[in-house]
């Protein structure tokens, strides 16, 4: 027993003791069901499992506190409407919104905050991190710190232009399918469901193997693959809308088609296509991570998240963290862009199960 | 059961007639090849004579239709022609690694299954509780997370710094039955973390879907015990949308099963599709493509199958 474990437990069933007395009922089960799983924990893993215990409560408050306060931020510098809608986010929307404001800021200002080139070798292969590198260096000797600077710019930026491609594709092919109707109608929900039946990361493989991994390429076929999911939802959206009297009207008015979908429908489904936006970029991201640590994505020396796992892989087997972090990376705003998006359909809905 | 296996053969039609499209898609994408097979095989110094060899010996020569009908027919009785780099036939290379990737994603489904349906139920009865966010945010993590990222983990954490399980799932053919499930265990437990997450999230959204129609509510009023509710009302008309779960991850299973082989080494054919891509090894990955597709379509139908097998209403469309 030593102060660490004394303080460890007083804290822990002091709180549960609290959220007790303030019939919290939640908070006291999770914290006392915590105790009692240290319990265990204390005597299989030793102290170092409740170290763990602790440093993983540290980050989850550490980043619970950064999210409350970046979310006062963004209600205090948005306009009245904005912030009306922001003060009811919770915690885990807004966590989302600010790494997705510090990824941006990171892609945007690479070559500011990344204090050596992506592809300037500065030591050997595979040193250690030093006072000069913060991570240390890749198998090739160039600083893994900047390397993954510009790759938030350089895959982000890859996954952001074909959702973009992918998204103008299915929007337009979905609205002009809702308000035209008929054969065309019918002739694109046919190919869209052939197209839909092939897994997207083999589709990609084969279109890949045939036209060869060109950075333009890829964005395209990528875009392609993935806007047949955006024309079955813009479809269904859409479907509903042009039903509507005023959509009628409007055509009785005299209306061509492009007026119709640009200033009646368009409008009036924004909402759906936005929280689809964010769920299509993370199917893209993580393809587009996919088939660079696959080695067919974006080319060397170009620095590339999915590519830098793979290449430093065999540090893993020493028991190093760092090739690890690209990974984390991505998971960190696939999951952060999935918070968001599930706040914005949960608002756009108004479901409350 | 007449109407029945009218609307199954329909189906299983319908599902032939796509794999028939998607045959055309594959041989056509290749066609589309700049030059042609030969020209990408000997590259841009080829001479005149190399080339018409080479199309001579692939058959080039022929039209593309009659080739089309020929890649097909053989393709149905389960030969692809042979390999362009090594010659040798590519059913022989594809059939032992297809083998060994159903066993692995066999592997994942029987521990993914009953641990994703049993969690899902869980998390549905307790919506909207601590331990439903928590499992919201854990699932969200598990799917958002790469293949890679959580293969690797994976591997950090139960070989490199334990050592309980290899890193490397190699096969050889003297391993006993437990040693094989040893060597696949953290393979399988890669796909089965990312699968489970889906799944659970899935039986979670149909089981609360089905508690909020009125007859539950109905079970509830007249003062049924819980679990009673669940097993006697509930599951019988869940199992339509949990065996559509079920089908529609195995299929998923199927695809995330390429990235999870390549971190293993694991010999199946989603490292043989990778290899063939980098090497633009063309039958092999039209052959590759097509299986993986024939298996993806075929899941999609048992789910089809599976729904409407369990759900009367199905049967009788409006």
């Amino acid at each position: 027993m030593n102060y660490f474990v004394i303080v460890y437990y007083a804290l822990l069933i002091g709180g549960s003791c609290l959220a007790a007395y303030f019939k919290r009922r939640e908070i006291f089960l999770a914290l006392f069901s915590l105790t009692l799983a240290s319990f265990v924990m204390g005597i299989v893993g030793g102290q170092d499992a409740l170290w763990a215990v602790s440093i993983a409560a540290g980050l989850l408050a550490l980043a619970a506190g950064t999210a409350y306060a970046f979310r006062e931020f963004l209600v205090i510098i948005s306009g009245t409407e904005t912030a009306k809608a922001l003060r009811t986010a919770p915690l885990t929307a807004s966590f989302g919104m600010f790494v997705i404001f510090t990824y941006a800021v990171l892609g945007i200002f690479a070559p500011v905050i990344a204090p050596f080139g992506e592809a300037e070798v500065i030591s050997q292969s595979f040193a250690p991190a030093d006072e000069n590198m913060l991570l240390g260096a890749d198998q090739l000797g160039r600083d893994l710190f900047s390397r993954i600077v510009y790759g938030a710019r350089n895959t982000v930026g890859l996954a952001l232009v074909a959702t973009m491609i992918a998204f103008v594709i299915g929007v337009l092919l979905g609205m002009v399918a809702a308000v035209k109707g008929g054969w065309f109608d019918q002739l694109m929900g046919r190919i869209i469901d052939v197209v839909m039946s092939i897994p997207g990361l083999i589709f990609a493989l084969l279109l890949l193997s045939i036209f060869g991994t060109n950075l333009i390429i890829l964005v395209i076929i990528i875009g392609l693959i993935y806007a047949p999911r955006v024309f079955r939802l813009t479809r269904a959206v859409a479907g509903n809308v042009v039903v509507m009297d005023y959509i009628e009207a409007a055509s009785l008015r005299g209306e061509g088609m492009w007026y119709l979908i640009r200033k009646e429908i368009l409008p009036n489904s924004t909402a759906p296509l936005i929280a689809e936006f964010g769920l299509e970029f993370c199917f893209v991201f993580l393809l587009v991570a996919g088939l660079s640590f696959l080695g067919l994505g974006i080319q060397p020396p170009t620095a590339d998240w999915g590519s830098m796992v793979r290449e430093n892989a065999t540090l893993i087997s020493f028991g190093e963290i760092t090739p690890l972090i690209p990974a984390a990376a991505i998971a960190l705003l696939t999951v952060a862009v999935n918070f968001v998006v599930d706040w914005m359909l949960f608002r756009s809905s108004g479901l409350k199960e | 059961m007449g109407d029945v296996t009218r609307i199954i053969i329909t189906r299983l039609g319908l599902g032939v007639l796509t794999l028939l499209v998607i045959s055309v898609l594959i041989f056509g994408a290749v066609e589309l090849l700049p030059g042609d097979i030969a020209q990408a095989v000997l590259g841009q110094g080829a001479t005149e004579e190399n080339l018409r060899a080479l199309r001579t010996e692939l058959g080039l020569d022929r039209s593309a239709p009659v080739r089309y009908f020929d890649w097909l027919t053989g393709a149905i009785v389960g030969d692809f022609g042979n390999s362009l780099l090594t010659q040798s036939s590519v059913t022989d290379t594809i059939a032992p690694r297809f083998a060994n990737t159903l066993f692995l994603a066999a592997y994942a489904a029987v521990i993914a299954v009953p641990v994703a349906i049993i969690l899902g139920i869980i998390v549905a009865l307790l919506r909207n509780t601590l331990f439903d966010r928590v499992a919201n945010v854990a699932t969200l993590t598990s799917i958002s997370s790469p293949e890679f990222f959580l293969g690797y983990i994976l591997i950090l954490y139960f070989s490199v710094k334990t050592g309980m399980f290899p890193a490397i799932a190699k096969l050889s053919d003297d391993l006993t039955f437990i040693e094989l499930l040893e060597r696949t265990f953290l393979p399988a437990l890669t796909m089965v973390l990312v699968v489970v997450a889906h799944m659970m999230r899935m039986t979670r959204a149909a089981i609360i879907n089905l508690l909020a129609s009125p007859y539950i509510e109905m079970a509830r009023l007249k003062g049924t015990p819980a679990w009673k509710v669940i097993a006697r009302h509930a599951l019988p008309n869940a199992w339509a949308p949990i065996i559509n779960v079920v089908a529609l991850n195995l299929a998923y299973l199927i695809t995330g099963v390429v990235l999870v082989e390549v971190v293993f080494v694991y010999p199946g054919i989603g490292q043989l599709l990778v290899d063939a891509v980098t090497k633009r090894d063309f039958p092999v990955v039209q052959a590759c493509c097509l299986i993986f597709a024939a298996t993806f379509i075929l899941l999609n139908l048992a789910a089809d199958v599976g729904a409407i097998l369990t759900n009367p209403r199905l049967r009788h469309p409006k």
